[in-house]
């Protein structure tokens, strides 16, 4: 779990794409699986996201992230079909138009949750914040709060499974399989690791103070993101995604 | 007390390994794990406490293989005191914080108990019961967690690092009181240290490492003494045994000596005889 948002080293034309059109792709990947209520167009968008992880040889990650979402669909799947109420009666209390808006629910989830998490797979996360400063322009202050973020979710988790550790040991019974009676455990677990976070975040604002943090602009980078055949490509894929999502019904 | 069988574990993200560890730690021992970073150390005493498991071998604590048993069971037997005191920390008042594993082990019912041992524990490290553990020094959390570790008087007790980011005082304060512990109430003693005075002033056994193995085990004089095996393990033996083994002739067989004074007069005596 604590890999899945880190960046995966390789030379794929993913890889190799400039961190802006990734974030096209991702949205515009986003924008079609929510313009269309097409089961066929949603399953195209995840077999699309599918081969986005072959390109980018990042195939196993794409798969560790449907694997842990399958509760989560399983659940949700469940509730849509048992809650809709138009359409006609399969059976039971379960209605034809409520699988299929069930279907569509779980498929949209997927297809939305796999690009965000592909694109940090083959971007690095410094290299999203560089783009976005030098192409778009944005405060870098803003590029850092994004990163930072990111970067702190392995952090975190590792954190978070060393206070467990450490309650285990002195007798919290984390190891015990009652997940109602481990969720009690959970809360007084709370104090610790918010202190380690504003800890950190302290220490990280100090250090990034006397490196300079105010004074960097869109010029400070040293890298240069430029745009080139294969982001060209993206942006034609991006756009054909979202026109396709409007005009098939 | 603590029995290794040929025990091997891996990570599952690859990483570092242990393998093939067997060792076997009787009550009342005071064994000091020693090695650089990434030698394996963190890895064995995690095995000891069943926090890891072993992948391949046996670890038995007090006759009970750690597969079988609960980690948070064995907290009555094992006291585990980690590197990072934040970790362990998470009550507001520091006498909270020591009833809290109390609680955990020995049940909420045995609340006149657990008072009792409670303020037991104040005064034995003269904490004030109301203060807030977060505010405290780095050195007396520490002291906050090795106090609440202690709480449930384990027969075990595993140190990971315990004298880190701690000045000389506290260190010491630390050190005696566990010295105590082990020599008066015959508590088993598990410690991994980078510190080697520390190690060569307190504990009475090494278990050398280096690459998820056991290099060697024996008494921490013999082992300090032995150069090839220091050089193996990439560790630098405390100040004292290399001064002697640099003066040699009849200094060199007097590193039994605790301070320099000693060392020198005991290699005086010998020249004169």
């Amino acid at each position: 779990m604590t890999d899945l948002f880190q960046y995966t080293p390789g030379t794929s034309p993913l890889h190799r794409m400039n961190p802006i059109t990734k974030i096209v792709l991702t949205l515009a990947v986003c924008a079609a699986a929510f313009l269309t209520d097409n089961l066929f167009v949603l399953l195209f968008l995840l077999l699309f996201d599918l081969m986005i992880g072959v390109v980018g040889r990042v195939e196993r990650k794409a798969f560790s992230i449907f694997k842990g979402l399958f509760k989560v669909s399983l659940f949700l799947f469940v509730l849509q079909a048992l809650f809709v109420r138009r359409g006609n009666r399969l059976f039971w209390i379960v209605t034809d138009e409520g699988l299929l808006t069930a279907a569509a629910v779980v498929l949209r989830l997927l297809v939305v949750c796999l690009p965000l998490a592909l694109v940090l797979a083959v971007t690095q996360v410094s290299d999203i914040a560089g783009a976005l400063v030098q192409v778009l322009h944005v405060p870098y202050a803003y590029a850092f709060t994004l990163t930072t973020a990111i970067r702190f979710i392995p952090q975190f988790m590792e954190e978070m499974s060393g206070i467990m550790e450490a309650q285990t040991a002195r007798g919290v019974e984390f190891d015990s399989k009652n997940f109602l009676k481990k969720l009690g455990m959970l809360l007084p677990l709370c104090a610790p690791l918010l202190i380690s976070s504003v800890r950190r975040t302290q220490a990280t604002a100090t250090a990034a103070e006397v490196r300079g943090f105010a004074l960097r602009t869109s010029r400070s980078g040293y890298r240069q993101y430029r745009f080139g055949a294969v982001d060209f490509m993206g942006f034609l894929v991006s756009a054909a995604l979202v026109a396709g999502a409007v005009l098939i019904p | 007390m603590i029995r290794a069988e040929s025990v091997s574990y891996s990570y599952s993200g690859g990483g570092q390994t242990v393998s093939d560890l067997t060792f076997h730690i009787q009550k009342g021992e005071f064994v000091a794990l020693i090695g650089e970073n990434g030698a394996g150390k963190t890895t064995t005493v995690k095995l000891i406490d069943g926090l890891l498991r072993p992948t391949s071998g046996r670890m038995l604590v007090n006759g009970m293989d750690t597969v079988k048993s609960k980690v948070s069971e064995r907290a009555r037997q094992v006291g585990f005191l980690f590197q990072n005191p934040d970790r362990q920390i998470c009550k507001n008042t520091v006498r909270d914080e020591i009833a809290f594993g109390l609680r955990a082990v020995w049940g909420r019912g045995e609340a006149a108990k657990i008072d009792e041992r409670v303020k037991e524990l104040l005064d034995l490290f003269s904490f004030r019961g109301d203060e807030e553990p977060f505010s405290l020094s780095r050195g007396q959390r520490q002291q906050v967690a090795l106090a609440s570790t202690l709480a449930v008087k384990p027969a075990v007790l595993i140190l990971d690092e315990p004298t880190t980011g701690l000045d000389y005082r506290e260190c010491t304060k630390i050190m005696e009181f566990i010295r105590n512990l082990n020599e008066t109430e015959g508590t088993t003693v598990v410690m991994v240290c980078h510190d080697m005075e520390v190690v060569l002033d307190y504990a009475r056994r090494a278990l050398v490492m280096a690459g998820g193995r056991l290099l060697a085990d024996g008494p921490v004089r013999e082992i300090f003494r032995d150069a090839d095996l220091m050089a193996r393990a990439s560790l630098l033996p405390p100040q004292i045994i290399q001064l002697s083994g640099r003066l040699g002739g009849r200094y060199a067989l007097a590193d039994d000596a605790e301070t320099l004074a000693e060392l020198i007069a005991e290699g005086d005596r010998r020249g004169t005889v």
